[in-house]
Order: structure tokens, then C-alpha cells, then sequence
């Protein structure tokens, strides 16, 4: 610090602008407050330009790859020519979609009044930030900050993440070309996603996993399907295994992987690919002379505000504990912008959805059976497969079920799970069911378009009642 | 395998005693068969099985204290095999654990699990009452399956200030919950006894908050001038016989209407408002004249709509009618909103000068205060006349001061010359 610095006032100071950071900077901009957004890379943050955007463009791409495959049957004859994947033309795709979200992220913030500064934040004390900018540094001044710097990808010390032969979820996705193997090290959702994305454009891939399963987060009923899709697919999937071991010989990466029924095993591939989790970006940004408590997880605790232990500091996201899921970051950026505005606001539901891009993709709100059960409720299940959904036929898409979890008492719905087609889109009625505390007579009871794979939402909470139409009820 | 664990068999209860065990390992038991007799603080419980099987282990003695939440058994159930996927429907009802539970106290009742969990409630029931600041746990809903309603938000409300209002009057648990409150105040050194505490509600509670955005939103400023009445008041008598024929009676107000409409119409910016989203001055080409009414419930303003469209008789009339109305608390919305500008008539009152706080959004609001005759000075000569005082309070937003004076000078001028008031008319 220089003596005699003139520190920059504003109300708030944003640390991170991703999808938590630039809505609460938004919805600051509305409330009036004068608002600076810090972020040291591009707007939008993990999500938008290293995570969600860009995999569900490489997923999407790698769906319709291989969908050509299956038009033969719906008598669509493709020329003889080799289909092949450029991904060095996908990449162009993904940066255009990437620049398109980036600019109207700018864009918003612009017309909300938001200041965006391109740095490293890092705290001064309680009520000042520095912001080091191309040799630069700028203080700033505010009456409330927020903490949004995210996380990024956890990687173990016996390995190192090169760009080349061992990517990170970042690096995976900035491929050039199309690998012939990839090993993965962890089966989360992130694994598995990626992997079977490589898996349909080509790639052998390998899934090397702790747990007793790949998915182990997610209830094993909905793991099923894409357990032996993924086998379907060709992937060889290692579960109760562990990496001892990493090494680059001869452009070739060796994993040294033991296992109770095995042993150790050489797996060897082309690249690696490491997502076992991720850890909160909160070392290096000063908390502690703003007296910030952080746990030995990295996490910043918060209460249903979003407050820190330091009143007038919130933080969200990816930094505090639970789900690193990008729509968790935004409620609470939007919540914490609101507490600051003088609303009253509060992160007080439980339900967070989780969707998982795998093949068929799974998404779910509320409690898993398991879960209703540990919490003491009597439960009903009513469950309807999507092959006997007409709309599932006539797109080839008849994997899956559609689940509700009701409490048996009360038939409130407690959880609304599927895997299936589109089940990420129409994980969206469950929220609102949950949120709004529907019994499961008025899902049962709304008119569902025809033909739609919503009806499945339909039909399965009939079954739970007994009369579900399209299939026979026991 | 089937893990039973140690119910919560009473309300809150954190551990039992085993008594004794009515079955051995091995023994094949039915569903709901008497398994073990448990001793907690409050009642003596036979716990049952809760499926048909075999005893497989049995984790504590007669004699140990085990804590809730405890697998103190486990049963092989007959048909225990993997979970089969049938693919097509599951439905199941598993009993909850503690209903399997008989409970030798009758007078004891289990609460169901799920009551504790979350109230029921949606999104916007639960975001209004962060704004109430009303704890939603506590709130009973009468909705379907117990969901915690609009209403119910509202009249737990209500009831919450009634019971804290007279809490003396109620039964020691609300005496209990007013303690906080009685301690609160009494450390900030208040001596409460002294003071009555009224919820800030209905009627009050809007004027409360329709001042404040006034006062927040407009920069006021008010100018005050007098006015020499004496002849509007020699105009008015002599209009006094043909209004008692038509039945009608005749106050000042009709007359302080018209001038005041007059003069609107000559400078817009007092007829006007600004509108705060798009910025920009919306100018009225209607007049709409509230008049600040005082009522039972507190100050309400009905609105004379068109009021240059009508005769000072219409006037007269309508200003009974609306005054009688507001008093007796049967005015329409239609009736009190949409006014262009306010008039507070306080003269019959009392009072010298205000600076009244003008009716949001509006840009101007006249006060008019008691009519006296007063000593002034005419033709460098000291007179009698009758004399009334008003107070012009403008957003100084949209209004100059010199726009105020010229626009209370109109007033004036028009008041002052009944005959020019009637030859501006329309």
C-alpha cells in the first residue's frame, strides 16, 4: 500500500464473477447500490467458460454424433462416407457460444450500473480490497462485500495436471483433438459426464473410481441405466479402485491402479483426465485480515443471509459449504444482493436440484427414498418407466424412469427423481411441485401434454395412487 | 438384514432402559410380535417387530441404557433377498419404525416425524413472512395437509399483537412469552407501565407509509401567503337564498375548488407528477381535487373527479356527499384514488401556517387555514378584514419557487374578485 492512496468508494464489492457474483451485482444495480464486480479472468466464471456451457456443448455435439447411428433404423440412410468429429471446428463452436454468454453478462452489468474490474481481489482489512490489475493496484472502500471466488478442481499430490497428457476438467475441454484413450480418475458426476461424451465420439475410455459404484452421490436406482449404457458404450469402468500412481512414459500415461479383487494394474492411455472434486478458491484472497473464518475444508460458513462471521461480509457459491452447483451460487448471490438491498430475503429451501448429463441424464429435487426413510416419514413410491411413454418410443429414447417420493401420511411429495431423456429440463416440475408442497394428487390431477415425456411425471404419481393408465398397477 | 433401532417413544425422549427381552437370537418371529420392553423416563414400551423373520442379533442386555437412534437388534426378514427391479411400478408403504411401537401409557401419543421437519408453505408465503417477520415454524396452516396460507400469515400476525397487547388478561404461557419483551424494555430503562404499545396498523399504518414515501421521494418546499375574503364572503351570502332553495349548503370549499382549478390549468407543472421509472413529467390535462378529510380512522382524502367540469352548486353537493361518506368509512377505492391535486382544508380547525406533505405522487398540495379578521394595513391605513392564510407545499423537483408565488398570487386574485372567479369559469 502506498502512504496517501485515495481508496475507489463503492457500497459493495463483488470478489468473482461468476454465475453467484454477476447476478448478485445485477440485482444490486436494481436495488440501487453502487456496485464493483472483481473477477481476474472472464464474466461468467467457471460455469460459463471452463464448466457447464462448454461440456454441455461437447455433450450435445457427442449426442449427435452418435445418433447417427441409430437414424438407419428410422430408414435414414447416410452417404457412405466416414462420419468424423473435428474438435478443432468444435471449439470455434464453443468459443462463439462462450464470447455470446461473456457479452451479454457485460452487457447486463453495464446497463445495471455495475463496475467491472479485471484483477485479483484480495483483502486489505474489513472494509478495503486491493486489486492488483497488469502491474496495478487499486484500492477500494465499501460498506458490504461479497465473497463469490469459487472453486476450481481438486487434484491429488502424487499427480500433475501438464495440459497435455493430464488434463483437469478445464484442460479436457480445450482438446484439439479427438484422444483414442482417456482414463479417468474419479466416477463423480463430472467423470462420468466427460466420459461418455469421449466415449460416443471415439475415445476408449476408462473410469477409475473409489466408491463401490460410479455416481456414488446419486441413489443407486437412478445409476442403473447409466452403469450399462456406459458398458454399452465400451467403457471400462474400475469401481473400489484406487490411483497409487501417475507417470508419463513414452507419451503414454500409466496409471498404477490397486484394488481388493485385483491387485495393482497398469491402465495406460493417450491422456488422464483428474475430477475427484473440488476445493474452494479462499487461500489466497486475504480473509483473514478481514477476519473472515474459514473451516479446514476451505469453506466459509454462512447462515441462510449468506452473512460470514463478519456481518458485512456474505459469501456464496462454490466458497461455502454444500453442492457446488452454479443455480445454488445464483440464489445465494441474488439472496446475499438482497439482504444488502434491504430486502428480506433468506436461503431457506431444501431444495436444491442436482442434474447430471450422463446418458440418459439424471436430475432429481428433494429426498432421495433412502433419505425420506432415514427422516422417519412412512413413503410411497410410484414409479413409470419411460418405454412405456409414447413420445419415448417415437424418439428412441425409452430408457429411464420417472419416481416420486411421497410421504404416505400426508402425500406430500418429498423428492421427484428421473433418468431419462430431457430429464434435466424436466427435473423443473419437481421443484416447483416441492417448492409450492404439492401432494401428489395434484401432479396426478394436472392435464400433461400429449405427446410429452412429462407425462411421465403424471403417471408415476397415479401409480403411487394406483391408477397410473399406461402401465399395470400391482 | 432388518436393523431395528431404539424409537423416540416419547416426546423428545434421548434414551431408554432395556427391560427386558421377550425373544432370544434365532427365534423366528412375526410382524408385530412383542420383542423387547424398553423403560424411558416418561413410559414403559413394547417395542414389536416391524416385519415377519428370524432374530438375528441382539446387541444389548436386560439392564443397559441405550440411546436413541441405537440398532439394538437385527431380523432376517423371510423373504430377504436383493431388491428386484421390476421395471414397471413400485409402490410401497413402509411403516415408520416408532408406529410400530405399542406404548403401555395410553395417555402418551407419538407426534409424527415429518410435523418437525419443515412447515408447509410456498415460496411467496414464506417471502412475505420474512416481511412480516413472522417465524413460519410456528405458524399453524389450515390449508390442505397443513399448508401455512396467506391468511394464516396475516391472523397470526394479528393475534400475536392482540395477546402481546393485553398479555396481563391471558394464561402464564403467554404471560411467559411477553417476559422477553417485558425484560427488554426494562433494560433500556423504560419504565412500561407508562407506556401503551399499539400495533402501527390498518388505516394508520398506509398514511405512515404513505408519508414516508413522500417525504423520501419529494424535495418539499412551502410557501405561504394571505388572503383578503371579504368580498368572496359577500358573494357567498348573497348566494345564500338561492342555495337554501336549492337546498344546498354553501361553504367557502366550492369556490376555493375553482379558483384553484383555474389556476392549475394556467400553469401545468402544479397539475402534474413525475414519473420516478421513466423519468419523465407526466402534465394532467384533468382535475381531479382531492380534499384531505379527517375521519374516525385518521386523514382520508376523497377525490372530486372533473371538478372544471362542474358548477360550484355540483361542487357543494359532492363534497357533502363524499365528506359524509368518508366519515361514515363507506367510500370506494374508485373514490379516494386518481386525484391530480390536493386541497387540506384545516381553516375550520384552526391554525395559522403548515407545511403539509404533499399527497404522492402529486406535485402540490394547499392548505387553508382559519378564516379571522385581522388588523392590515390599506392605503397606508390600518383596516378590519377578514383574513385566511394558505400554505402551497411543492415538489421542488418540477416547480420553481417563482412558479409557486405566481400560481398562489392566481389563487388570490381569484378569491379576492369573485366577480373575475366567475368570469374565468367555464
Amino acid at each position: 500500500m502506498v502512504v496517501g492512496e485515495v481508496a475507489v468508494e463503492t457500497d459493495v464489492i463483488i470478489m468473482g464473477g461468476g454465475p453467484g457474483g454477476y447476478a448478485a451485482a445485477i440485482r444490486l444495480g436494481q436495488l440501487g447500490k453502487s456496485v464493483v464486480l472483481v473477477e481476474k479472468d472472464k464474466l461468467g466464471g467457471v460455469c460459463l467458460n471452463r464448466g457447464c456451457i462448454p461440456s454441455k456443448a461437447l455433450i450435445h455435439a457427442a449426442d449427435q454424433y452418435q445418433r447417427l447411428n441409430d437414424l438407419g433404423k428410422m430408414g435414414i440412410r447416410l452417404s457412405q462416407e466416414r462420419t468424423t468429429m473435428d474438435l478443432g471446428v468444435w471449439q470455434e463452436w464453443k468459443a462463439g457460444i462462450t464470447s455470446q454468454l461473456n457479452q451479454g453478462i457485460a452487457h447486463l452489468c453495464k446497463e445495471n450500473g455495475v463496475t467491472v474490474v479485471k484483477g485479483q481481489a484480495t483483502f486489505l482489512s474489513d472494509d478495503r480490497i486491493g486489486v492488483e490489475t497488469d502491474g496495478d493496484f487499486e484500492t477500494y472502500k465499501f460498506e458490504q462485500a461479497i465473497i463469490a471466488t469459487g472453486s476450481r478442481p481438486f487434484i491429488p499430490s502424487f499427480i500433475k495436471v501438464d495440459g497435455e497428457y493430464i488434463l483437469d476438467s478445464t484442460s479436457s475441454l480445450q482438446l484439439q483433438e479427438v484422444p483414442s484413450s482417456l482414463s479417468i480418475i474419479g466416477g463423480g458426476y463430472i467423470g462420468i459426464e466427460l466420459g461418455m461424451a469421449f466415449a460416443k465420439l471415439g475415445t476408449k475410455v476408462t473410469i477409475i473410481e473409489m466408491a463401490n459404484r460410479i455416481l456414488p452421490q446419486v441413489a443407486e436406482n437412478l445409476v442403473k441405466e447409466v452403469t450399462r449404457n456406459a458398458k454399452k458404450l465400451g467403457m471400462n469402468i474400475k469401481t473400489s479402485s484406487r490411483v497409487e500412481k501417475a507417470s508419463v512414459v513414452d507419451g503414454q500415461v500409466h496409471l498404477h491402479v490397486s484394488s481388493e479383487k485385483k491387485g495393482t494394474e497398469v491402465v495406460v492411455s493417450e491422456k488422464t483426465l483428474v475430477t475427484i472434486g473440488r476445493i474452494p478458491n479462499t487461500e489466497e484472497i486475504g480473509l483473514n485480515r478481514a477476519g473472515v473464518t474459514v473451516s479446514e475444508k476451505g469453506h466459509i460458513a454462512v447462515d441462510i443471509e449468506c452473512r460470514t462471521n463478519v456481518p458485512h461480509i456474505f459469501a456464496i457459491g462454490d466458497t461455502t459449504p454444500g453442492p457446488a452447483l452454479a443455480h445454488r451460487a445464483t440464489k445465494q448471490g441474488i439472496v446475499a444482493a438482497e439482504v444488502i438491498g434491504g430486502v428480506p430475503s433468506a436461503v431457506d429451501s431444501p431444495y436444491v436440484p442436482y442434474v447430471i448429463f450422463s446418458d440418459p441424464q439424471i436430475a432429481g429435487v428433494g429426498l432421495s427414498r433412502e433419505e425420506a426413510e432415514q427422516q422417519g416419514y412412512s413413503v410411497k413410491i410410484g414409479k413409470f418407466p419411460f418405454s412405456a411413454n409414447g413420445r419415448a418410443l417415437a424418439t428412441n429414447e425409452t430408457e429411464g424412469f420417472a419416481e416420486v417420493i411421497v410421504d404416505a401420511n400426508s402425500h406430500i411429495l418429498l423428492g421427484m427423481h428421473m433418468v431419462g431423456a430431457d430429464a434435466s429440463n424436466l427435473i423443473g416440475e419437481g421443484v416447483l411441485a416441492l417448492e409450492l408442497a404439492a401432494r401428489v394428487e395434484d401432479i396426478a390431477l394436472s392435464m400433461h401434454p400429449h405427446p410429452t415425456l412429462t407425462e411421465g411425471w403424471m403417471e408415476a404419481a397415479e401409480a403411487v395412487l394406483g391408477h397410473a393408465i399406461h402401465i399395470v398397477n400391482n | 438384514m432388518l436393523e431395528f433401532k431404539l424409537p423416540d417413544v416419547g416426546e423428545g425422549m434421548h434414551e431408554g432402559e432395556i427391560i427386558q427381552w421377550l425373544i432370544k437370537e434365532g427365534d423366528a418371529v412375526k410382524q408385530d410380535q412383542p420383542i423387547v420392553e424398553v423403560q424411558t423416563d416418561k413410559v414403559n414400551a413394547e417395542l414389536t417387530a416391524p416385519a415377519a423373520g428370524v432374530v438375528r442379533k441382539i446387541f444389548f442386555s436386560e439392564g443397559d441404557i441405550v440411546e436413541v437412534g441405537t440398532t439394538i437388534f437385527t431380523i432376517q426378514e423371510e423373504n430377504d433377498m436383493p431388491a428386484t427391479d421390476t421395471g414397471i411400478i413400485e409402490e410401497e408403504i413402509q411403516v415408520v419404525r416408532s408406529d410400530d411401537v405399542k406404548v403401555n401409557a395410553e395417555h402418551i401419543t407419538t407426534k409424527p416425524h415429518h410435523e418437525a421437519v419443515r412447515a408447509l408453505a410456498t415460496p411467496f408465503v414464506r417471502q412475505m413472512a420474512r416481511e412480516m417477520k413472522v417465524d413460519i415454524e410456528k405458524v399453524k396452516g389450515s390449508g390442505p395437509a397443513g399448508r401455512i396460507t396467506e391468511s394464516d400469515l396475516k391472523q397470526f400476525k394479528e393475534n400475536n399483537s392482540i395477546t402481546r397487547e393485553n398479555a396481563n388478561q391471558h394464561d402464564d404461557k403467554i404471560v411467559q412469552e411477553m417476559a422477553p419483551m417485558k425484560d427488554a424494555i426494562q433494560a433500556k430503562g423504560v419504565e412500561n407501565e407508562w407506556e401503551e404499545r399499539i400495533p402501527l396498523k390498518g388505516i394508520r399504518k398506509k398514511i405512515a407509509e404513505h408519508m414516508v414515501k413522500s417525504v423520501s421521494t419529494i424535495p418539499h418546499v412551502t410557501h405561504v401567503d394571505e388572503l383578503e375574503m371579504d368580498r368572496l364572503k359577500e358573494f357567498k351570502n348573497q348566494l345564500k337564498e338561492y342555495s337554501d332553495d336549492k337546498d344546498i349548503k354553501l361553504t367557502f370549499l366550492p369556490f376555493f375548488v375553482k379558483a384553484i382549478v383555474i389556476a392549475l390549468k394556467e400553469f401545468k407543472t402544479l397539475n402534474a407528477s413525475i414519473d420516478e421509472k421513466t423519468k419523465e413529467i407526466i402534465l394532467k390535462n384533468y382535475y381531479h381535487i382531492g380534499i384531505a378529510t379527517n375521519t374516525k380512522e385518521g386523514l382520508i382524502v376523497p377525490v372530486i373527479k372533473h371538478a372544471d367540469q362542474k358548477t360550484i352548486f355540483e361542487l357543494a353537493d359532492e363534497i357533502r356527499q363524499l365528506a359524509a361518506q368518508a366519515r361514515e368509512g363507506k367510500l370506494s377505492i374508485d373514490q379516494i384514488t386518481g386525484s391530480t391535486f390536493t386541497i387540506s382544508n384545516v381553516g375550520p380547525i384552526g391554525g395559522m401556517h403548515a407545511t403539509p406533505i404533499i399527497n404522492y405522487p402529486e406535485a402540490a398540495i394547499l392548505a387553508l387555514h382559519k378564516m379571522e379578521h385581522r388588523m392590515v394595513v390599506r392605503d397606508l391605513e390600518g383596516v378590519i378584514r377578514l383574513m385566511m392564510n394558505m400554505s402551497l407545499s411543492f415538489d421542488h423537483r418540477l416547480i420553481d419557487g417563482v412558479t409557486a408565488v405566481h400560481f398562489t398570487n392566481r389563487i388570490k386574485e381569484l378569491l379576492e374578485n369573485p366577480i373575475r372567479l366567475v368570469v374565468e369559469m367555464r
